[in-house]
Order: C-alpha cells, then sequence, then structure tokens
C-alpha cells in the first residue's frame, strides 16, 4: 500500500522518534511504499498566514510551495500520523500542516451555496495515528479526546467513504517505565501491521 | 477584572477580528484587558527543540515572546479566545501559544509528591468565541475539538474553578451580513454582562 507517514516532534532523540522508526520500519517489512515526512526536519512552516488565507477558494496551483504536499496526498492510500498529544490535541506543526494543505480541490470542494464541504481524498482507505499522552486515559477521556477525534472524524470524513481509521496510543507516558516504553513499540509495530493489512 | 484576550485569526480585517475588536473595546471599559493579537506578534507556533527540551526542567520559558504572556496569565481573572475553528480544532498559531507558554510554573506545577497541580486557579473565567464553516448540526456530529481543548483540558490548569462560556456563529460560508452584524452586538452584550462592570 503507498503509505505517507507525518511524522512531528521537535527533539531527535524523543520516544516518539523511537516510535516513527519502528513505524516505517514494520510498513517497510510489510512491503509497503512509504513516503515520511518529517515536520520539523524539513523546517515546515505551519503558519497560515493572511495572504495565504485569502487563497482559500482558489486551486491548489495558487500555492506551489505546498505542491509536494498536494503530491503526496494525493498519491498515497493509507496516511500514518506519528507526534505527541499536546493540551490533548495534535501539536501546532501537525495542526499547521493540516490546515495548509488540505486546502481546496484537494481534500474538499465547496459547491455554490452549500455550507458543507464534500470530500476529495478518496484515494485514502486507511487513516492511523499513533500518539503519545503523558495523562492517564481517564483524563483525555474526560477531556473529550479532542486529537483523537479531529483524525478519526473531522480529517477521516474527507478521505474515502470506507477509509478505516486506527488509533494506537501510549497513555500515561510521564509514569512510563523504560519497560513498558519497550512493549508500546513492539504493540505498535504489530498494530500498524494489521492496521495496513 | 484583568482580562488576556487572544485573537488566533491571521487576517486584521476578518469577521474574527472585527468581533474581537467589539469585545476588547466594550471590556476596556471596565475591565483591565491584554489584547493578545498572534498573527500581529508574528508569533511562532511551534515549540522548538530547545524549548521542548526546557519544558522539561524548572526553567521553561526560554524566549522573552513566551515569557511576557507568561507574566499576564499569572494575574489574569478572565481568558478571552476568538478563533475561526478549522478541521474542527485550534488554529496552529492559537495552539502553538498553548503548547509554548502554558507550561510549569505557569499552567501547572508539581506538588512535592511530584504529582500534576493546576496552578491557574486566578482564572474565573473561560470564554470562547469562534467562527465554524459547518452548520451547528455537523460540528456536534463532528465534536468540537477546539472548543473541548479550551473548556476542558484548558480548564484543568484553573483547578476546574473557571465558568466556561461559548459563542459560536456556525455555518459562516451562508450567513447574511445582518446575521454578522447581530452575532457581534449580542456576543459583546453577553460577554459584558458575564465579566460584570466594575463598581466604584
Amino acid at each position: 500500500m503507498k503509505t505517507l507517514v507525518v511524522y512531528a516532534h521537535p527533539v531527535d532523540d524523543s520516544f516518539n522518534s523511537a516510535v516513527r522508526d519502528t513505524v516505517v520500519r514494520t510498513l517497510i517489512e510489510g512491503n509497503h511504499d512509504v513516503r515520511l515526512r518529517d515536520l520539523y526536519a524539513e523546517s515546515f512552516d505551519p503558519l497560515l498566514s493572511a495572504s495565504e488565507r485569502a487563497l482559500h477558494h482558489t486551486p491548489p496551483s495558487t500555492r506551489p510551495e505546498l505542491g509536494r504536499d498536494v503530491e503526496d496526498l494525493r498519491w498515497c492510500e493509507a496516511l500514518v500520523f506519528v507526534y505527541p498529544t499536546w493540551w490533548s490535541g495534535l501539536p501546532a506543526m501537525l495542526k499547521g500542516w493540516i490546515d495548509r494543505t488540505w486546502m481546496n480541490e484537494v481534500a474538499w470542494v465547496l459547491p455554490a451555496r452549500a455550507n458543507t464541504i464534500r470530500p476529495r481524498l478518496t484515494n485514502i482507505r486507511r487513516l492511523v495515528a499513533v500518539t503519545t499522552h503523558g495523562s492517564s486515559k481517564i483524563v483525555n477521556a474526560l477531556q473529550g479526546e479532542p486529537g483523537k477525534r479531529t483524525i478519526t472524524r473531522s480529517i477521516r470524513v474527507m478521505c474515502n467513504r470506507w477509509c478505516r481509521a486506527r488509533w494506537i496510543a501510549l497513555y500515561g507516558l510521564d509514569k512510563s517505565t523504560a519497560e513498558s516504553r519497550a512493549k508500546h513499540l513492539h504493540r505498535v509495530g504489530q498494530r500498524v501491521a494489521r492496521a495496513l493489512r | 477584572m484583568k482580562v488576556v484576550a487572544v485573537l488566533g485569526h491571521p487576517s486584521a480585517d476578518s469577521f474574527c477580528a472585527a468581533v474581537f475588536n467589539s469585545v476588547v473595546e466594550e471590556l476596556e471599559k471596565s475591565h483591565e484587558v491584554t489584547a493578545v493579537r498572534l498573527a500581529e506578534e508574528n508569533f511562532r507556533p511551534t515549540m522548538s527543540a530547545v524549548e521542548r527540551r526546557a519544558y522539561e526542567t524548572s526553567t521553561p520559558l526560554v524566549e522573552d515572546a513566551t515569557r511576557r504572556h507568561a507574566d499576564v496569565l499569572r494575574t489574569a481573572e478572565a481568558l478571552v479566545f476568538v478563533y475561526p475553528t478549522w478541521w474542527s480544532g485550534l488554529p496552529a498559531q492559537l495552539k502553538g501559544w498553548l503548547e509554548r507558554v502554558f507550561v510549569v510554573g505557569v499552567a501547572f506545577r508539581f506538588n512535592n509528591r511530584g504529582k500534576i497541580r493546576p496552578n491557574l486557579q486566578n482564572v474565573r473565567h473561560i470564554i470562547g468565541i469562534s467562527t465554524y464553516g459547518s452548520p451547528w448540526r455537523y460540528v456536534k456530529l463532528i465534536n468540537d475539538n477546539g472548543r473541548r481543548t479550551l473548556t476542558r483540558a484548558i480548564r484543568t490548569s484553573t483547578g476546574l474553578h473557571a465558568r466556561t462560556m461559548w459563542c459560536g456563529l456556525y455555518a459562516l460560508d451562508t450567513c447574511t451580513l445582518e446575521q454578522r452584524r447581530d452575532f457581534i452586538a449580542e456576543t459583546t452584550k453577553k460577554i459584558s454582562r458575564r465579566l460584570g462592570r466594575k463598581t466604584s
């Protein structure tokens, strides 16, 4: 499966970088065609500026600087996000990538006089989020899991109608041990492989 | 009352900016308002590697831009957020502001047993104003993730003391000019009533 992995963490030796490596290794072993986007390493600018906002209803050709992102999005059949959950949601870097690249005619179209957008990323059949939470599962449940819902609902409705979303999360990272982290990495490998079957 | 109002829309002539200016102008009559226009300040949304490492220490604020905002937060009694909802959540710049400013010693602290504790008990009100392209029902179905981040996740930092209030303008793409005008007037009135007038 053509798989796009989008990774966002500022620190090179973070636990999330180990998760990313596990994900990429698993995908290559599973004979998937993998493209990795490391947003921090590429110095991606997540800021949707006022001038770019003015282009909201124009075709992607008006934003040539995002050409590579558009090409990646239209190419992939599976989209895998690897990121830390901060303040219950996606880090600004990743949220900004979505704000800027999931644009008109790529992710959605807005028919005249309508007020809900229609999906355009029908090539995407698998959505996978691999994330870590500092806080416990119960705290995140009480907060309503905004990050999870951003991916499994808000983003997913722009993908294929039968797109499957998978949530692979480690809760309570702040209290984790080397052992529980290693166990999680093993689980990430197994679940990513299963998600892309 | 000390109010911190934050604008998360990139453009100064947007509808969000109009709501923001109206609310700030009204509140300034009876309160001490700090207006933060993130786009105007060129606030960087990304937490850098240096900041991320400092986040784990007792001195997490490494830049003047974030230190200044943190100082205002320490005495704030009301937080007002005005932003457009994009992909059911906060725009990256506003999300980044939370990540970089709401750090240890500002939003939370650790007690002597290493447990995380709220540190913004001074905040009594969290008010959100947002515009949505989608209609109300669609927003409820997908979930209003920006609202949850502010009224649930950020609210835990106030020790769950803060009252919350939400003003949303839905289906913005099909709203008439009149509906928009009414929204500005109503929202401004509602918020100024909630925060009260100074009795001197």
